[in-house]
């Protein structure tokens, strides 16, 4: 299985907490920018509401023409620069002013209406906005002071922008963090996944990489290469005692059959009833011996041991070779064993156990099913590998029965004859393995299929 | 017949020898892989038995250190392994035949007598002959007494097994092996039903059947009885 980096729950975390940072960022630097510009917009309200007062305290003291001096006088002399004022009678015609003529149409309705005038400066033709308030003198006429907040404008602008480019970079390195992060996360997680594959492939020997950076993946490495050493040590002890115990058995079985084959070819010859004794003793010996290779192969492939030397092998052909092999015995059976072939099919493995995988199912059949049975052995192609099926009519093996059919020593129906170690299917079990394929045992209604899926 | 054993289990190897010497051979004792070694290289035997494992060295690397000395004497490897991989490496490091332990005194006798009497056959060899049973094996034609048998691909290799081997003892397992190139026993009595069928169309009503069967041992193919 390979990890996609996308779907990883890093990356789910990294995406939320960029999401998170984003909008942290936003509500910060934003209620600042509000902030800053409704204090510059108060401070630019503050003066106008101060002059309209001064101005008017002006007009109720020395009337109309007061104001218009102190107009003038605030225009030219120590007039604070962008002030704009207008004087204007109920007609909105100017009366005095640096406002060439009324900007709005008629009254304004804002509290604090904004308009814009062109001045001319040296050089260039500039256009300001100004923000203004219009107060109604007593007698009708308009006054109207107003501010050019083009610098205020052009601050808030520069605050804006540099607010956006703050939430925007902020949420860039979180993003670029979080990337890393789960880019890290994956690989390290991946390489595991990839180590611990490949352990069950049959590389016992594998471990998983310690970075040396004393992170919680070294520790959880650290912890599971210790459980895989033991595990390990486990295995090759079980196995030295396995192969020290079948060489024990071995050898004086060895021995006895020599021992009896003397006896047996002893002159003068033995007394009729003590040879076929003797022989039949014999074939209790060859039975044992089947027995304890069987067990031998069995913990062979147990032991995840890769094949050694797998070779292509034509399973198709194989097939074909055995049913040829096995036809004449399932005839003599009363049975029909036939062959359904796939053109080629071949995966990489040993030949002699597919043989004998393929033995044992046939045998199997032939043990079970009755006269007139028929036994079927088929091979497809599937994807890059191999579907192997052996089945029959005979009695099969009850649902509740097939998963623990193929365990050692364990036999079924009192129907077929009681012969057999009771591994054969323990063996096919563990050769599939051997081969990194699977076996699985279904109904055939009647009978039992046996399938085995071998990788290409 | 000169035989030297080479077997570290030395009450295996007594009846072994034993066994041997009443079959009519004459048989040299080694009891472990040095000695075999520097016994196999100063005598002259027809043959060599060696077991797979052995103190001191193993009887694959005797027989490399033999071939490599340009000693050719046929080599039958006895082992106590019964993995498949392991016949092949056998095989490879230029032994003849391999055994597994434990063993039917008979099939070692088979395997040393195939061994011994096997000579170069003559590579143009184009036919087989024995009695009036004729193997034309350009053609895959067989003819008994002149007269043509239909015989099935399996039949005629199994037959021409039998003919190459005539006269000698042939047991189940080496025509598992040589014919179907099967290394293990499967438990049905497969060869017996085939030799049955070969026998049916190459011996039924003839006089003088030309397969027979060896108790205890498998068959031999051979003129008379």
């Amino acid at each position: 299985m390979r990890l996609d980096l996308f779907n990883t729950t890093a990356f789910r975390l990294s995406v939320g907490y960029t999401l998170l940072v984003m909008l942290a960022v936003s509500v910060t630097l934003g209620s600042a920018y509000l902030l800053t510009e409704s204090l510059i917009t108060d401070e630019v309200d503050l003066i106008i509401d101060t002059e309209l007062r001064s101005l008017e305290e002006k007009f109720a003291r020395s009337g109309l023409p007061g104001v218009t001096d102190e107009i003038n006088l605030r225009i030219d002399s120590w007039g604070r620069i962008g002030a704009v004022y207008m004087l204007a009678d109920a007609s909105f015609e100017r009366i005095s002013g640096n406002v060439t003529h009324w900007p709005f149409d008629g009254m304004p309705t804002e509290a604090r209406p904004e308009f814009e005038i062109a001045t001319i400066e040296p050089g260039r033709r500039a256009v300001h906005p100004v923000r203004a308030a219009v107060r109604t003198l007593p007698g009708g006429d308009l006054l109207l002071v107003g501010t050019d907040i083009s610098q205020g404008r052009r601050f808030a602008e520069k605050f804006r922008l540099a607010t956006l480019a703050g939430i925007g970079l902020s949420t860039l390195a979180a993003a670029l963090a979080g990337f890393w992060f789960s880019y890290r996360l994956a690989r390290r997680v991946g390489e595991v996944t990839r180590t611990c594959q490949r352990i069950m492939a049959g590389e016992p020997g594998r471990r998983l990489p310690v970075a040396g950076a004393h992170d919680e993946f070294d520790a959880l490495a650290v912890s599971v290469n210790r459980v895989l050493d033991r595990l390990e040590e486990q295995a090759r002890t079980l196995r030295a005692t396995f192969d020290s115990t079948a060489h024990d058995l071995r050898a004086p079985l060895h021995r006895l059959r020599t021992r009896m084959d003397a006896l047996l070819l002893r002159s003068p010859a033995l007394e009729p009833a003590v040879h076929e004794s003797i022989e039949a003793a014999l074939r209790e010996v060859d039975h044992l011996q089947r027995t304890l290779g069987t067990l031998l192969q069995i913990a062979l492939a147990e032991s995840g041991a890769a094949l050694a030397s797998p070779a292509a092998v034509d399973v198709d052909e194989l097939a074909a070779e055995l049913v040829e092999l096995f036809e004449p015995v399932a005839a003599a059976h009363g049975l029909i064993l036939e062959c359904v072939r796939a053109g080629a099919a071949v995966v990489q493995g040993n030949r002699q156990l597919l043989a004998q995988l393929l033995t044992n199912l046939i045998e199997n059949s032939l043990k079970y099913v009755p006269a007139g049975g028929r036994i079927r052995v088929a091979v497809q192609g599937r994807g890059a590998g191999v579907r192997l099926t052996v089945s029959d009519n005979g009695p099969g093996i009850a649902a509740a029965d097939r998963a623990r059919a193929a365990q050692p020593f364990v036999r079924f129906g009192g129907g077929g004859n009681q012969e057999g170690s009771g591994l054969g299917l323990s063996l096919v079990a563990a050769i599939a393995r051997l081969h990194r394929g699977r076996l699985e045992l279904q109904g055939n209604d009647p009978g039992l299929r046996v399938v085995v899926d071998l990788p290409g | 017949m000169q035989v030297l054993l080479i077997e570290d289990d030395t009450e295996a190897a007594r009846f072994l020898v034993k066994g041997l010497r009443e079959s009519g051979y004459r048989v040299d004792h080694a009891a472990d892989g040095r000695e075999g070694l520097s016994r196999a290289t100063e005598g002259q035997f027809d043959l060599i038995i060696t077991d797979r494992m052995l103190p001191h060295l193993d009887g694959l690397a005797i027989i490399e250190l033999l071939r490599a000395k340009g000693i050719g004497t046929p080599v039958l490897v006895l082992s106590a392994l019964g993995a498949v991989d392991d016949r092949v490496r056998g095989l490879r490091a230029g032994g003849d035949d391999y055994l597994t332990k434990p063993f039917a005194f008979a099939e070692l006798l088979a395997r040393i007598e195939a061994l011994l009497r096997r000579r170069p056959q003559a590579p143009h060899t184009t036919r087989l002959k024995v009695e009036d049973l004729e193997f034309d094996l350009l053609a895959r034609r067989v003819t008994r007494g002149g007269r043509e048998l239909e015989l099935t691909a399996r039949e005629l290799k199994l037959l021409e097994f039998l003919m190459r081997r005539a006269g000698q003892v042939v047991t189940r397992t080496m025509l598992l092996e040589g014919v179907w190139d099967l290394h293990f026993d499967p438990q049905s009595n497969l060869i017996d039903v085939h030799i049955s069928r070969l026998r049916q169309a190459i011996d039924r009503g003839s006089d003088h059947p030309l397969i027979h069967t060896v108790r205890g041992s498998g068959y031999v193919l051979r003129s008379d009885a």
